[in-house]
């Protein structure tokens, strides 16, 4: 790692004042470090400075109450799996966060840092590699290595957002705080999130000077059953392969609506509304599931070497449907 | 020029206090400046689970923690774990059921097995496999390491 | 030693005895070690898979603070165009050298260019990114088919295909071919009813070992040369170390500390040459580390390869005819391990018409190294999957076709020798009566699979003191490190001669000045000769101890006879004494008393298996599961059954791993995307169920407890088991490796 000054914080003026001075990339904050220290180590970020989040009191519990959840950022992945609130009621998101790497990183990474990542991708990840999203001129996986790159959205950069936490959130219709020097603003997980269309450097909508604070997460209704899917090579730690958040309003076997975001196939959590409108006060069983899978994929557009990406997602989506209305 | 960071912490159960780099990684610390060499690196970026080690309770990565981030927190680590005089029941069921073969990955799986014994004290197969799903091991095929767990959750 | 005998000590399962260090974080492994005014080292490696370098500029590191030395290709010395001879068969001088540096070519990203010392690891990774290094980029060429071809780039300018004998003209990227021939291949075709014929391909594969490479290298004022690290064979490092530096083999101690895997990786020098440099340079001791990365892209994994099988069969299930082509990568220097895949390739079965080429290429890519049975595995994907094919084609059982045609004593390996007694068969026979064999197998997508596996065994030199304390403990003194417990099972042997517990013996591994010359770690050879010659030196203690009580008893030293732990005298006195007490009267009888041998025994016997494996396929997501996995293997005479059994363990993970997941993945450019472990995939727990390791015993006569090595040949048959499986679960015969979820979904025409 490249030499930096350590800072730890002490309250989140502090932190978006620091901020404020700097681009991206000069200070940088640290939370459970789990991706940030990985890619200091391979120089694909070289900070100045690094802000220790974990001294921030009051950000790093779980509230739930009738009316939902709030999550502090700096709650870890595994407090959130373990949580049984979140393990019987939010089950999509207990299984997403139980599925994150190893029991290791699920203690010290945290939601905030979990939801702001960066990719995967191996030519991103490459200190010498002057790809599209570092600012070059190519993205390299277009005609290249793609077995791990996007089927969806990618044009121009053509990432997949590893997080499994965010499709869950999204899937729960959940929202998120953010605290910039201006103040505090609330958005829905779903807008925080970007496509490389709109900005290709980027994978959410986090100024420099701003910092993910808290989840809101909305109290599903009773007849609601949930569940995360994640397709991947071997049992951990792994990312997704490709990944099926669904969230299901079920009476007996009629899926009454339907809330489906995948994970792993795109540079952001993909919500599949082709899947939703399929399912969608239809009774499920095997030829409604199996339309659903296919009406999820009918508009990928797949690389050189993911298209098992494709066959993926589609089943996946088909088994996260028969699943919902099982007992 | 940056700094060193003056730490105070508590390894083992010993207060300690050094000066690191703030690059250092809490891995490099123990190694390097402290001279306890259980934890080992394998990969430094938190994939094989060899530079595991305790940190407030919390089963960790020391390679991905920085040294200076344990200021006023506690660690364990397997230097800390037998007695003068006797070893730990998981490095007995280690030792008797032959869960070792080169050892590197050792210090490693027993931290985590004592962090899943610590919160689960009677965990099924499953359970263990997936507790200790951060630790890679290329010499036993896991299976007597399984059994020691399993064992050392029998015996305590 | 056809019947079986009753041991006190051999077969039972004491405590490692270096299991407390193990387990405590005590033990000091190369990393670990410490030393005063240690300075750090780190390689820079070269970016490009295949490059001429036109200039090296270290000035801007040498200036950069902390920094003490920074060396290349230009420190070694001259290294002719001569041949090294390293004990296991001779190697070019200048290929050797130019793998830990680079002289004119870069062959490989990875390859090493350059190498700085300073304070500390950051500063000199810092200085690293400063040595300013010119390349003129080559095309680079990756896989064998293409770098067979007229118009592929070649790595070597001086290289000539050495073929059958004859040497070629132009410069080539194939190395060498060779063939085994046995009988009429032709006629054997003709006589039989059913011919399979296919081609499989595999890819490259690392040993995987958590342990990155390590040396702390120290010269001192009189020129004594000192390195500590891990290694599989300290004396070898001593010879490699010798040629490469062109130094006396009499001023180089190597002294091997605990090392952390090593399956064949860590037998080749990388860094410690490197060290040896810099310590030269800086007049320091110096620390060389490997990070996970280097590992991948700077050592040898092992070869990808492109193999085709044709068999035949009568329809009674005698194969009459086996001929193959192994096209291996050796990585950026010839080498690779074809001639042992060539040994192992149809060694399970007696056929009397075989036809056996091999070819050795050069690809741009690490050079290769041994791994576990080198060649043996990939030789085996193709031969066990076309046994299995023809068992189907003519309706018969799978072990049942194995058990016709399989070898046994006296019969000849198309590459030459005579079996002596070996078990296959037993294996076969083992498997056919194991319950897991019985169990129903019916379910959807579930499948079962069979593969059986040979590998050769080494002997090779190893050598043993044995120094007898006056508590009737004995300290026992060898060079073999320990891998896997072979402390113990070395102590065992003496044990057993000496008539006294495990405990009682106190192995120490020691450094290349300590004891006699042992060859590596490696080829199975561990417990089986270095265990021959504890037992060789332990016996040579009793007959000096019979000779003590002699003088005691004051009778011929012909009338004393050592059993079960105890001296006696057998003509006309009666007189006895234990072992125990004996050793606290060395002093009065005449002094201490030292055992010692060296062996270098011929008779290794050769190991067989043969592996079940019950599969589970999701159709939908690729993903192969392991539901059920039993391993048999003859281990001629289990010493410690638990390490015994533990070797079978890990080698069949690591055939699982190379099975299902792991390759180096390459882009066009030649670069690995995949150096970490978190893209090359190793199985972790959570992937595995338990493994059934059967220990069956057919006693090698070459060894007097009837040891065979074990090591090697378990991850020989678990590819071939798990594509046999698969296609009992969903029809699909898998030819590639690995079997990952992407190309299952392929082959299942899902995609």
């Amino acid at each position: 790692m490249e030499k930096f000054s350590y800072v730890n914080a002490t309250s989140l003026k502090q932190v978006t004042s620091l901020l404020s001075d700097s681009g991206w990339g000069e200070i940088m904050m640290i939370a459970g470090g789990t991706d940030l220290l990985a890619e200091l180590k391979e120089y694909i970020e070289t900070p100045k400075t690094l802000i220790n989040l974990k001294t921030l009191p009051g950000m790093d519990s779980i509230s739930a109450d009738a009316s939902g959840l709030k999550i502090g950022a700096l709650t870890t992945v595994a407090e959130i799996a373990m949580h049984p609130t979140i393990q019987h009621h939010y089950t999509v998101l207990a299984q997403a966060a139980a599925s994150v790497a190893t029991p290791q990183i699920r203690n010290v990474g945290t939601l905030g840092g979990n939801l702001c990542q960066r990719p995967r991708c191996w030519y991103y990840r490459d200190e010498t590699v002057s790809c599209l999203k570092k600012g070059g001129d190519l993205c390299y996986a277009v005609e290249g290595l793609s077995k791990y790159h996007a089927i969806f959205g990618g044009d121009p950069v053509y990432i997949v957002h590893p997080s499994d936490i965010a499709p869950a959130l999204i899937a729960l219709n959940a929202s998120i705080k953010i605290v910039g020097p201006e103040g505090e603003k609330t958005i829905k997980v779903e807008e925080f999130f970007t496509l490389p269309a709109a900005n290709p450097f980027r994978e959410n909508v986090l100024e420099p000077n701003e910092i993910v604070v808290e989840v809101h997460v909305p109290k599903p209704n009773p007849n609601t059953k949930s569940l995360y899917l994640k397709a991947r090579e071997k049992g951990a730690p792994d990312f997704a392969l490709a990944s099926v958040a669904g969230v299901f309003e079920v009476m007996g076997r009629t899926c009454q609506a339907a809330s489906i975001v995948l994970g792993g196939v795109a540079p952001a959590p993909w919500r599949s509304t082709d899947a939703e409108t399929a399912l969608t006060g239809k009774m499920i069983n095997d030829s409604v599931s199996a339309k659903a899978g296919e009406e999820a994929v009918k508009n990928a557009q797949p690389l050189n070497d993911n298209e098992y990406k494709v066959t993926l997602t589609q089943n996946l989506i088909s088994r996260a449907a028969m699943m919902a209305v099982s007992k | 020029m940056a700094r060193k960071s003056h730490v105070q912490t508590t390894i083992n159960g010993e207060t300690v206090e050094f000066l690191c780099e703030p690059r250092q990684s809490l891995l490099e610390v123990l190694r390097d400046e402290l001279h306890l060499t259980g934890a080992k690196e394998g990969c430094n970026n938190g994939n094989c689970g060899a530079c595991s080690v305790i940190l407030d309770g919390r089963l960790v990565n020391s390679c991905l923690v920085l040294g200076a981030e344990i200021d006023g927190k506690s660690v364990e680590t397997i230097e800390g774990l037998a007695e003068p005089d006797k070893l730990h029941p998981i490095q007995d069921a280690f030792l008797e059921n032959a869960a070792l073969q080169c050892g590197i990955c050792t210090p490693g799986f027993i931290m985590s097995a004592k962090a899943l014994l610590d919160k689960n004290p009677n965990p099924t197969e499953h359970e263990v496999r997936y507790w200790l799903a951060g630790n890679l091991c290329r010499c036993t095929g896991y299976d007597k390491i399984v059994r020691a767990v399993l064992d050392a959750a029998a015996a305590t | 030693m056809s019947e079986k005998k009753e041991y006190k000590v051999i077969g039972t399962r004491p405590i490692r005895h270096d299991g407390v260090d193990k387990v405590t974080g005590r033990a000091i492994y190369g990393a670990d070690f410490q030393i005063t005014g240690l300075l750090h080292g780190r390689v820079l490696r070269s970016p490009h898979a295949h490059a001429r370098i036109v200039s090296i500029d270290t000035s801007r590191a040498e200036a950069h603070p902390g920094v003490k030395g920074v060396v290349t290709a230009e420190d070694l010395p001259a290294a002719e165009d001569k041949m090294a001879d390293l004990g296991e068969g001779a190697v070019s001088l200048k290929y050797l050298c130019d793998n830990i540096l680079a002289s004119d070519k870069a062959l490989y990203k990875g390859h090493a260019i350059a190498a700085v010392a300073a304070t500390s690891p950051h500063i000199a990774e810092e200085a690293c990114e400063l040595i300013d290094v010119e390349y003129e980029v080559l095309p680079p060429v990756l896989e064998v088919r293409q770098a067979m071809e007229s118009d592929a780039p070649i790595l070597h300018e001086n290289l000539r295909t050495s073929s059958l004998g004859e040497t070629g003209d132009k410069p080539s990227n194939i190395a060498s071919h060779f063939q085994h021939k046995k009988g009429d291949i032709d006629k054997g075709f003709d006589e039989a009813d059913v011919i399979i014929e296919r081609e499989f391909v595999t890819g490259t594969v690392h040993q995987g070992y958590i342990e990155p490479h390590n040396a702390t290298a120290l010269y001192n004022p009189d020129g004594q040369l000192t390195v500590w690290c891990s290694t599989q064979g300290a004396f070898t490092v001593r010879e490699q170390l010798a040629e490469i530096l062109q130094y006396p083999i009499s001023k180089i101690k190597v002294v091997p500390l605990e090392i952390g895997g090593g399956f064949g990786g860590k037998i080749n020098v990388y860094v410690k040459p490197v060290a040896a440099l810099l310590a030269k340079k800086t007049g320091k001791p110096v620390k060389v580390l490997m990070n996970r990365a280097d590992v991948f892209e700077g050592t040898g994994p092992t070869p990808a390869s492109y193999i085709t099988i044709k068999m035949g069969a009568t329809n009674d299930g005698k194969i009459t005819a086996a001929q193959t082509s192994l096209v291996f990568e050796a990585g950026a220097y010839p080498g690779s391990p074809v001639g042992a895949g060539a040994m192992c390739v149809f060694a399970p079965y007696n056929i009397e018409n075989v036809v056996i080429d091999g070819y050795d290429v050069v690809v741009n890519k690490p050079k290769t190294a041994p791994y576990r049975a080198p060649g043996a595995t990939n030789a085996a994907f193709g031969t066990e999957t076309v046994v299995d094919e023809l068992a189907e084609k003519l309706n018969i059982d799978p072990l049942e076709i194995r058990l016709m045609n399989g070898a046994k004593e006296g019969d000849r390996r198309a590459d030459g020798p005579v079996y002596p007694r070996i078990g296959f068969i037993e294996t076969l026979e083992a498997a056919k009566e194991h319950p897991h064999y019985a169990s129903p197998n019916g379910k959807k997508y579930h499948g079962r699979g069979i593969a059986s596996g040979f590998w050769f065994n080494i002997g090779l030199e190893s050598s043993v003191t044995i120094n007898v304390n006056p508590d009737g403990t004995v300290n026992l003194v060898e060079g073999s490190t320990d891998i896997g417990g072979t402390r113990a099972s070395i102590a065992m042997q003496a044990a057993e001669v000496l008539g006294i517990p495990a405990e009682s013996v106190n192995p120490t591994v020691v450094d290349t000045n300590s004891i006699g010359y042992t060859a590596v770690t490696g080829g199975s050879r561990t417990t089986y000769a270095t265990g021959y010659a504890a037992y060789e030196a332990a016996q040579d203690v009793v007959q000096q101890m019979k000779a003590r009580a002699a003088k005691l008893w004051d009778v011929d030293e012909d009338n004393v006879q050592f059993a079960d732990g105890e001296f006696s005298s057998i003509n006309g006195k009666e007189e006895q004494i234990s072992f125990r007490d004996l050793s606290a009267r060395l002093g009065e009888t005449g002094g201490p008393v030292i055992g010692r041998a060296t062996m270098n025994p011929a008779g290794a016997g050769g190991a067989f298996a043969t592996h079940v494996v019950d599969v589970e396929v999701d159709v939908d997501t690729g993903k192969v599961e392991i539901l059920r996995y039993t391993a048999t293997q003859d281990a001629g005479k289990a010493i410690h059954p638990s390490y015994v059994e533990g070797q079978i363990q890990g080698g069949v993970v690591q055939g699982i791993g190379w099975a299902l997941n792991e390759e180096y993945i390459y882009n066009d450019e030649g670069e690995m995307t995949n150096a970490s472990f978190l893209d090359y995939r190793m199985p972790t727990c959570l992937d595995l169920p338990m493994i059934d390791a059967v220990i069956v015993e057919v006693p090698n006569p070459g060894h007097p407890y009837g040891v065979r090595g074990v090591g090697e040949v378990p991850i020989v048959p678990p590819p071939a088991a798990i594509a046999n499986a698969i296609y009992d679960a969903v029809g699909i015969r898998m030819t590639e490796l690995p079997m990952s979820p992407d190309r299952l979904l392929k082959a299942m025409g899902k995609i």
